[in-house]
């Protein structure tokens, strides 16, 4: 009996071949873009992880000191005076070669242990080359062929706004770790200093330390000669911070993955409910020959395994495609907000794959199983009987409605709960659209009532008669009509909601830009990790620039990583005078006393993300690893800053020499007199710096636009995941529409066999996809500015800690609208064309 | 059931010594070969050679001499317990220059100057050998030598004049379970081997060293090993020598040999082998009295017969006895090692051990220790 079951509807499905297409793209595509995201981040997080690994080598632990790194002597203590055998010193640092950003990682060779990992299998005379020739370094084969060089090859390269001409001593031997080599310039210890300016400076150095006593000994040993500032840490520590700080931008990505694929889920659900709405007479008779129900449900189930199984694994090929673009996409952010990152190739990793195939077949199944119970569920009579499916639909979507209203209040108690936790605020964005979904259906018969009841007042109207018609045709077909119009809606509620809220944070930052950069003139050195302490201007540079005619004011800004109680953070230490104030919005501290205080050096002040994070208000106390140990400051007041999501400590110039030895400048901010000319200012600066360093010289301006410009490089993958939400939802639509037509024909065919023209029968089809578009794109907008109040509410203050104001524009609602009524149009045309053309003999012939 | 655990628990356990083989392995064995290589290379031109004569002036040449390629200070004895325990330890620290002039760069870090320090312990009543190497840059303080005060160090092992006297020095070099701090004091001027401290070792012009000896100092101080404190005392021979092209291209390694006789006469004597298996002419030594006189010894004057050899498990077959006789002085020694393996598993593997001395002069018993050692028999081998 099984056999004849399957084959029976095996071939029904070979009959409806787009049906089974449209169902297998939508799975597909929703798997796609689940296992793109994911491996687009694995690939990037690996690639750092690898990278930072291989530079550590078999260290265990490290020792690392405030902004200005170690010093020479800190090494030399360690090993002569303690005999600390298992340590090596490391200078790194970034420099740009053509278009890569190179990491260089200075070692000393000698040192024996952790560097000799990244030397294992260098050929000798290489290793000699590091050490007798300035500006010798090693690449990985793959970055050597990019950069076009071979040993012996000279270059140029740019690092901490010097240039220096390198020499290719050799190459790195091929490991399994290709993918840890890219973009990694080994160089002996003296050629890292020189290139990154850090003379008799160490980034860090790196231990092995055994396990057991004898590690604890070591590990106290060595703390007897740490200087304050200097602190001993395990290995992957950082590494572990700064892959943190991602974090809430990859969850960000994630979950607009899993919206693609709920979007897909919808495709599902549609394709199975219609194959059982057609196959009711099939169906019926086979329940009356006796098949159990059980049966039944268990072939559509099955049915919906294998159109998931061949979806997933199309999904999968495809995601590997798509992973490809959004890594570009994924790495360019990481490396313009938190780290440098090279990766060149994605890495098919298993998880993400994993994650994708399981989420495919599952919501596959998830998805058939309402349509399977419906098929199992009736008598074998009322199965064949086309309207029960209907009717039981439109009897059912009051109660799906009072579901989704109950899914949205408890999604919103869930906000309730004292938790910052990001999934948590994402379930309550989920259920809260899921919610939406399940009151479509009830509205869109609301809305076609109320259209109806339009078209009967202009009962005058020639075409009445054919709009009755066709909006009679859609409350009709609930089934698939709402459910695609609800798909479409998910699809455009996401494009509405996603819109105000980068149109929102856009607005803010664009606002917090012009408030804060409110110097004329700006100089800084060009900075190629955004994870480490930037480069110093040259104090000749500086001084130089103080004398060009035409500036009124100088204030100089030092911006460096620390460690605090909130973990790593950027500080900021400004010499401004207290009348510059203005250009930090304040939202919590007393304005008069909160400058007073900072100016005495008595307090600093922290950007709201940094307050948000650590759970820290006005007043309260903030502890900062400085170069003369562990110090503590109140906090005065607390500021708007969309600059750095970890957040930013403010503190003043006096403070900051006083705790760390560093009297670097980081950036100028220049002040000009009335009616002087910022390009001729600019112009000056960068002849006063000529020959001595690659400094930037920019107007406010074009820092606003350049940062403008990063922000939307950091959005730019949510357009490509917005897209591809909606490139489904058309695949729905015109999924549901095909559904219509095949359902349909019979009754097209008796229309055209009573006089209706083809246009006539055009315009009727038309009527309907316009509709279902334009019920999609109405109920899209109540939704879309939900969700966008969720995303800047919950979401992104979770995430970043920031508040912003809402910026609802007409226009994004006006183009979700248009967007909606042309997908559904264009979705509706081949099913429209195909319905038209069919001869009403041939439709009729089929009874 | 039983014996399933049995083997899951065997497998587990050979599973875990490979892994702790292997990277213990790793760690210890490829830096230094590595570094070995880097500083075995490179041109000679360019270098002071050691082609005349030499005024040697002291304490100016316990110093280093930069201007040559290679230099080394030895330092090898043997100890006694208060308990009567034996000891053997060497410190040796290398010294080379990677390029004839110094390099310019605003780097400290930057130089051409390159350490290796071997430092070895040989411990026969528990028939161990400890070994360790150490390689640094001469930079930053890591590592170097000066003759004044005197002080020559690689990280933390290090021989160095005791603040503002001259002697006595004071030795120290530590490595995991090995612990070790002495004194020295000369009992001996320093004796200018060779050719009035020029050593020829060929043929050709620069084929050749400086080479001085102090064959005896006396040896004071305390060795701790697996956490035991051993107070020591005894003797050591200091070697000191520097060239840029000492070897000629047919001579293949030497069997050294420094050793202090219970009459209080000290012999050294290298025979230099060639690769066809024999001697080369260049060989030589000499006897240092008990009143500091000196007696050169050429190749054809000392007859040395392999008694024994040893093969060491990482390949090469050494000579493991010997009988030296000097017919000249009626000396007969047998010289036999306390542990037969003394060998150096470093970046260049050779063999270096305390040794036994007994025999006769004039007929009359004599006993004596030193150390002796052999070069070249690995050097075939590939390494790791």
């Amino acid at each position: 009996m099984a056999a004849a079951v399957w084959r029976a509807n095996s071939r029904f499905l070979s009959r409806h071949p787009w049906q089974i297409f449209l169902a297998i793209l939508g799975v597909a595509l929703g798997v796609a873009v689940v296992v793109a995201v994911g491996l687009a981040n694995t690939s990037a997080i690996r690639a750092f992880r690898l990278a930072s690994q291989a530079i550590a080598g078999s260290a265990t632990d490290q020792i690392v000191g405030g902004p200005a790194g170690l010093t020479d002597r800190l090494y030399t203590r360690l090993r002569v005076k303690a005999g600390i055998e298992a340590s090596s010193p490391i200078v790194d640092g970034y420099a740009r070669a053509a278009d890569e950003t190179l990491h260089i990682v200075g070692i000393d060779p000698f040192a024996g242990s952790a560097s000799a990992d990244s030397l294992g299998g260098v050929r000798a005379g290489a290793i000699r080359r590091l050490l007798i020739e300035p500006g010798a370094l090693l690449l990985g084969s793959a970055t050597a062929r990019r950069l076009g060089l071979k040993p012996g090859n000279r270059m140029v390269i740019r690092c901490a706004g010097q240039r220096h001409t390198v020499t290719l001593a050799g190459l790195l031997p091929h490991t399994g770790m290709s993918a840890a080599q890219d973009g990694l310039a080994i160089t002996d210890i003296s050629t890292a200093q020189i290139l990154t300016g850090q003379i008799g400076r160490l980034s860090r150095i790196d231990l092995e330390v055994p396990r057991g006593i004898a590690g604890r000994r070591m590990r106290a040993r060595i703390a007897e000669l740490l200087p304050a500032g200097a602190r001993l840490m395990p290995s992957q520590a950082r590494t572990g911070a700064m892959i943190h700080m991602t974090r809430a931008f990859r969850t960000n990505l994630t979950a607009m993955s899993l919206l693609a694929l709920i979007v897909g889920m919808f495709l599902i659900y549609n394709t199975m409910t219609f194959a059982v709405l057609q196959r009711r007479r099939l169906i019926g008779m086979l329940r009356a020959l006796g098949v159990t129900r059980r049966e039944v449900f268990g072939q559509v189930v099955a049915e919906a395994l294998v159109l998931g199984a061949i979806g997933t694994v199309a999904g999968i090929g495809l995601g590997i495609g798509l992973g490809e673009i959004l890594l570009h996409l994924v790495t360019r952010t990481i490396n313009n907000l938190y780290f440098v990152v090279s990766v060149t190739r994605l890495l098919v990793t298993p998880v993400p794959i994993m994650e994708g195939a399981s989420l495919g077949v599952g919501a596959t199944v998830l998805a058939s199983i309402v349509p399977a119970l419906e098929a199992s569920g009736t008598t074998p009579g009322n199965a064949m009987r086309r309207s029960t499916i209907e009717q039981r639909t439109r009897s059912l979507s009051p109660r799906l409605a009072l579901a989704g209203g109950i899914l949205a209040v408890a999604a919103l108690a869930l906000l309730a709960l004292p938790t910052r936790n990001l999934i948590v605020g994402f379930a309550v964005l989920f259920m809260v659209a899921v919610g939406m979904v399940l009151i479509a259906p009830i509205a869109v018969s609301w809305l076609s009532a109320i259209a109806h009841t339009m078209a009967a007042r202009a009962g005058s109207m020639a075409g009445s008669v054919l709009g009755r018609f066709a909006l009679r045709g859609i409350t009709a077909s609930l089934s698939r009509t709402g459910v695609a119009i609800a798909a479409l809606m998910l699809a455009l509620a996401t494009t509405v909601g996603v819109g105000i809220m980068i149109q929102s944070l856009r607005a803010t930052v664009r606002q917090w830009l012009s408030s804060t950069l409110q110097a004329d003139v700006y100089v800084t050195v060009p900075q190629l990790d955004p994870s480490g302490t930037p480069p110093e201007i040259d104090p000749r540079v500086v001084t130089a620039i103080r004398q060009i005619p035409g500036i009124a004011a100088v204030t100089g800004a030092r911006r460096a990583t620390v460690e605090s109680s909130g973990g790593l953070a950027q500080i900021v230490a400004v010499d401004f005078a207290a009348a510059q104030a203005s250009r930090f919005r304040l939202v919590d501290g007393n304005r008069h006393k909160v400058w007073s205080e900072f100016d005495a050096n008595r307090a600093v002040l922290v950007s709201q993300s940094y307050a948000y994070r650590n759970r820290m208000r006005v007043g309260a106390r903030l502890h900062l690893l400085t170069d003369r140990g562990y110090r503590s400051l109140p906090i005065a007041g607390i500021f708007l800053d969309y600059g750095s999501e970890q957040g930013i400590i403010l503190i003043h110039r006096q403070l900051y020499e006083r705790y760390f030895a560093d009297r670097g400048v980081s950036s100028l901010g220049l002040y000009l007199r009335p009616g002087v000319h910022a390009a001729q200012v600019i112009d000056a600066v960068r002849a006063a710096a000529m020959h001595q360093q690659m400094i930037i010289a920019e107007s406010s301006r074009a820092i606003r636009s350049a940062s403008l410009k990063v922000f939307d490089d950091a959005f730019a993958i949510t357009g490509v995941l917005k897209a591809l939400a909606i490139v489904i939802a058309v695949v729905g639509i015109l999924s549901a529409l095909m559904a219509l037509q095949l359902e349909r024909s019979r009754e097209f065919a008796v229309l055209r066999a009573t006089g209706f023209t083809q246009g006539q029968v055009w315009g009727i089809l038309t009527i309907q996809t316009g509709f279902m578009g334009i019920c999609a794109g109405i109920l899209a907008l109540p939704a879309g500015i939900v969700l966008a109040l969720l995303l800047i509410h919950v979401i992104n203050r979770r995430a970043f800690g920031w508040s912003m104001q809402t910026v609802i524009t007409p226009s994004v609602l006006a183009q979700a609208l248009v967007l909606a009524l042309v997908v559904a149009l264009a979705a509706g045309l081949y099913p429209g064309w195909r319905m038209a053309r069919t001869s009403p003999a041939d439709a009729l012939r089929e009874e | 059931m039983r014996w399933r655990h049995v083997v899951m628990f065997v497998l587990a356990g050979s599973a875990a010594v490979l892994i702790v083989t292997y990277g213990a392995g790793k760690q210890a064995v490829l830096p230094a070969s590595n570094m070995a290589a880097v500083l075995g290379t490179g041109a000679e031109n360019g270098y002071a050679h050691a082609d005349g004569p030499r005024r040697f002036r002291f304490p100016r040449d316990f110093g280093p001499h930069r201007a040559f390629k290679t230099e080394w200070w030895y330092f090898t004895g043997n100890l006694d317990s208060r308990h009567g325990q034996r000891f053997g330890y060497e410190l040796t620290l290398f010294r080379f220059s990677l390029t004839p002039h110094a390099i310019r760069s605003p780097s400290p870090w930057s130089t051409n100057q390159a350490y290796v320090a071997h430092f070895a312990i040989t411990d026969p009543s528990r028939k161990r050998f400890h070994f360790f190497e150490q390689s640094a840059r001469g930079a930053i303080g890591l590592a170097g030598a000066q003759a004044e005060p005197f002080r020559v160090w690689v990280y933390n092992w290090s021989v160095q004049a005791v603040t503002g006297a001259e002697w006595p020095w004071k030795l120290h070099a530590a490595a995991k379970n090995v612990d070790l701090n002495l004194s020295l004091a000369p009992l001996t001027a320093p004796v200018l081997q060779g050719d009035h401290g020029l050593s020829r070792k060929g043929p050709g012009p620069g084929n050749a060293s400086y080479y001085y000896s102090i064959p005896r100092l006396d040896t004071r101080g305390t060795l701790s090993l697996n956490g035991r404190l051993f107070s020591v005392s005894g003797l050591t021979w200091m070697d000191r020598e520097w060239s840029t092209s000492a070897l000629a291209p047919d001579e293949v390694g030497w069997d050294w040999f420094g050793l202090q006789l219970s009459d209080g006469s000290d012999l050294m004597f290298y025979r230099l082998r060639l690769k066809n298996g024999a001697t080369s002419p260049f060989s030589l030594g000499s006897i240092v009295g008990r009143h500091g006189h000196v007696t050169p010894l050429s190749k054809a004057e000392v007859r040395i017969r392999v008694l024994g050899h040893w093969r060491s498990p990482h390949g090469g077959t050494y000579p493991a006895r010997w009988r030296l006789s000097v017919r000249r002085e009626h000396l007969i020694l047998d010289v036999t090692p306390m542990l037969a393996d003394q060998e150096l598993d470093v970046g260049v593997r050779y063999w270096e051990g305390a040794v036994n001395v007994q025999g006769y002069r004039n007929g009359q018993p004599i006993r004596g220790r030193g150390y002796v050692e052999l070069t070249g028999y690995a050097s075939s081998e590939t390494r790791h």
